[in-house]
C-alpha cells in the first residue's frame, strides 16, 4: 500500500506547487514579496535521507524534466538541479546524526541552495535583472519562511510514511 | 572526496553537464511553437493540474465569498451612491454606440479594431519559480486560441498568449522583464499619443511605456490602452494609468511609467480576446519586433 503512496505524494506536491504560487507575490507595505513553493524538493530530500538515494535521484530527474517542460519552457535547469540537490543531501546526511530535526533543517538548507542556484541561472540567461540584495530580502527570506511552515507541518508525516515503507521493504515486500 | 567522484561518476557528471548545456541552448532559441513531446507533456500534465486546481479555486472562491458577505454593507452604501451616476452613463453609452453604428453604416466600414470575441478561461497554474511571469490556462488551439492573443480580466489587460498546445495555452503576463514582450499602446485624448509598452520595473511595480514622440504632452493620470495597431490585439483594452513621465536614456523620446489596472496575483478567471477583424503581424508579435534591436534601456 505504502509502495504507491510514496510516488503519489510526490505527484500531488508537484501539482500543488503552482496552485500555491498563485498567491504570490504578496504586497506588504510598498514591497512585493515573492513566495516560491518548493514542496517537491523538500520531499525528495526526505526520501534521499531516509529511504534511497537512487529513488530520490530518479524522482528528481523525472519531476525536474516535467517541471522544465511544463512551467519553464527551458529544458535542463531543474532536470539538473533536482538530482544534484538529492545527491548533496545524501552526502551531507551521511556526515551528521540523522534525526527528524536535522533532516528538516537540511531540507530547508537545500531549499535555500536551490533558490540560490535558480537565481544564478536566471540572471545568467537574463530572465531577471534584480540584484542580489533585492533577491535576498524580497524573495529568499519569504520563500524560506513559507517553506519552513510547510516543513514543520508535513515533515513528521513524510518521515513516518517513508519509515513505514522502509520497514515494509525490510520485511521482504 | 575521492569516494564520491570515482571515474565512472565523473564521466557521468561531465556527460550530464554537456547534455544540460545542449538542452538549454536548444530551448533558449526563440521558438515559435512547442514541439510534439512538449505539447503532449503540457496537455497531459495540464489535465492533472486542472484536476487539482479547480477544487483549489472553489475553496479560495468560498473564502472570497465569505469575505464578500462581510463587506456587503459597506459596499452596498458606495454602490448605491454610484448607481444613479451609472444609469445616466449607460444611457449615454447606448446612445453613442447607436450613433457609432449608424455612422459606420454611412461610411460602409465593417472592420472594427475594437470588436472581439471573448473566450473565458480558467487559470490552472502559475510558473512556481517566478522568474518568468507565466500562467497556464485551460483553453488551447482546439478552442481557437492563437499565439499572441490578448488576455484580460475585468480590470484590464494582463498579458498575451505565448505558447499554444491543443488543450492548454501559456500566457506571459505584462509584468514580465522580457525585452521582447511588446504591446502597442496609446493614450487617448484630443490627439492620440502612441507608444509601446515594453519592460517592467519590478521595484516600482509599474509598467514602462516607451517610444512616445517627444512633441506630445503626456500628463500624469491619463489612461493607457491598447491601440490595436500591433496587429493582433483589439483596440481599447485598458492597460493602466500614467504615474510619471520622463525621457529615455538618449533623450530622443519620452517614456512613461504606467500603474497597471489589472492585478497580477491571485488570477483565477481570465478572458482571451479573439479579434474579429483581420489580424496582421506587427509589434505585438516578438517574431517581427526582434529585428528592431534593443533600444538600450
Amino acid at each position: 500500500m505504502t509502495r504507491f503512496i510514496i510516488p503519489l505524494i510526490a505527484v500531488v506536491l508537484f501539482f500543488l506547487e503552482p496552485v500555491f504560487s498563485l498567491f504570490s507575490p504578496i504586497e506588504l507595505g510598498d514591497v512585493r514579496y515573492t513566495l516560491v513553493p518548493r514542496f517537491v524538493i523538500v520531499y525528495l530530500v526526505f526520501i534521499a535521507s531516509y529511504y534511497d538515494l537512487r529513488k530520490a535521484v530518479l524522482y528528481g530527474l523525472s519531476f525536474g524534466l516535467l517541471y522544465d517542460m511544463y512551467h519553464i519552457d527551458i529544458i535542463g535547469i531543474y532536470t539538473f538541479l533536482y538530482p544534484l540537490i538529492c545527491f548533496l543531501a545524501f552526502v551531507i546526511i551521511r556526515q551528521v546524526h540523522r534525526s527528524t530535526g536535522t533532516v528538516m533543517l537540511l531540507s530547508l538548507f537545500m531549499v535555500v541552495l536551490l533558490e540560490m542556484m535558480s537565481y544564478l541561472f536566471a540572471s545568467l540567461i537574463a530572465l531577471t535583472s534584480i540584484n542580489l540584495e533585492v533577491f535576498m530580502t524580497a524573495r529568499l527570506v519569504p520563500t524560506v519562511i513559507a517553506n519552513l511552515i510547510f516543513i514543520i507541518l508535513f515533515g513528521w508525516l513524510f518521515k513516518n510514511l517513508i519509515y513505514k515503507r522502509v520497514v515494509e521493504k525490510q520485511a521482504g515486500m | 572526496m575521492p569516494r564520491f567522484f570515482s571515474n565512472k561518476r565523473l564521466i557521468l557528471l561531465l556527460v550530464g553537464v554537456i547534455v544540460l548545456v545542449a538542452l538549454i541552448a536548444f530551448s533558449l532559441k526563440d521558438r515559435q511553437s512547442a514541439n510534439l513531446p512538449e505539447k503532449m507533456v503540457k496537455d497531459v500534465v495540464g489535465f492533472g493540474q486542472s484536476l487539482i486546481s479547480k477544487p483549489a479555486h472553489s475553496i479560495t472562491g468560498f473564502f472570497d465569498d465569505i469575505d464578500g458577505i462581510l463587506n456587503t454593507y459597506e459596499e452596498n452604501k458606495t454602490l448605491k451612491a454610484r448607481l444613479t451616476e451609472y444609469a445616466s452613463t449607460e444611457v449615454e453609452l447606448a446612445d453613442i454606440k447607436e450613433e457609432n453604428e449608424r455612422l459606420r453604416k454611412i461610411i460602409d466600414k465593417k472592420d472594427d479594431l475594437r470588436a472581439y470575441d471573448p473566450v473565458q478561461a480558467t487559470v490552472i497554474s502559475r510558473n512556481p519559480d517566478q522568474w518568468e511571469e507565466k500562467i497556464i490556462v485551460d483553453k488551447g488551439a482546439k478552442q481557437g486560441i492563437k499565439r499572441n492573443m490578448a488576455v484580460l480580466t475585468a480590470n484590464g489587460l494582463v498579458g498575451k498568449v505565448v505558447l499554444v498546445t491543443p488543450f492548454k495555452s501559456t500566457v506571459e503576463l505584462l509584468s514580465t522583464e522580457n525585452q521582447n514582450f511588446r504591446v502597442s499602446a496609446m493614450i487617448p485624448g484630443k490627439k492620440d499619443i502612441f507608444g509601446l509598452m515594453e519592460g517592467y520595473d519590478p521595484e516600482r511595480g509599474e509598467l514602462i511605456m516607451k517610444r512616445i514622440d517627444s512633441s506630445f504632452e503626456v500628463k500624469v493620470g491619463q489612461k493607457v490602452m491598447s491601440s490595436g495597431l500591433g496587429g493582433i490585439f483589439p483596440k481599447g483594452l485598458l492597460i493602466g494609468e500614467v504615474t510619471e513621465v520622463s525621457t529615455d536614456d538618449y533623450g530622443l523620446t519620452k517614456l512613461a511609467y504606467v500603474r497597471p489596472a489589472a492585478e497580477f496575483s491571485m488570477l483565477d478567471h481570465v478572458m482571451i480576446a479573439k479579434r474579429q477583424s483581420a489580424t496582421a503581424k506587427g509589434t505585438d508579435d516578438p517574431g517581427t519586433s526582434a529585428t528592431e534591436g534593443e533600444d538600450g534601456s
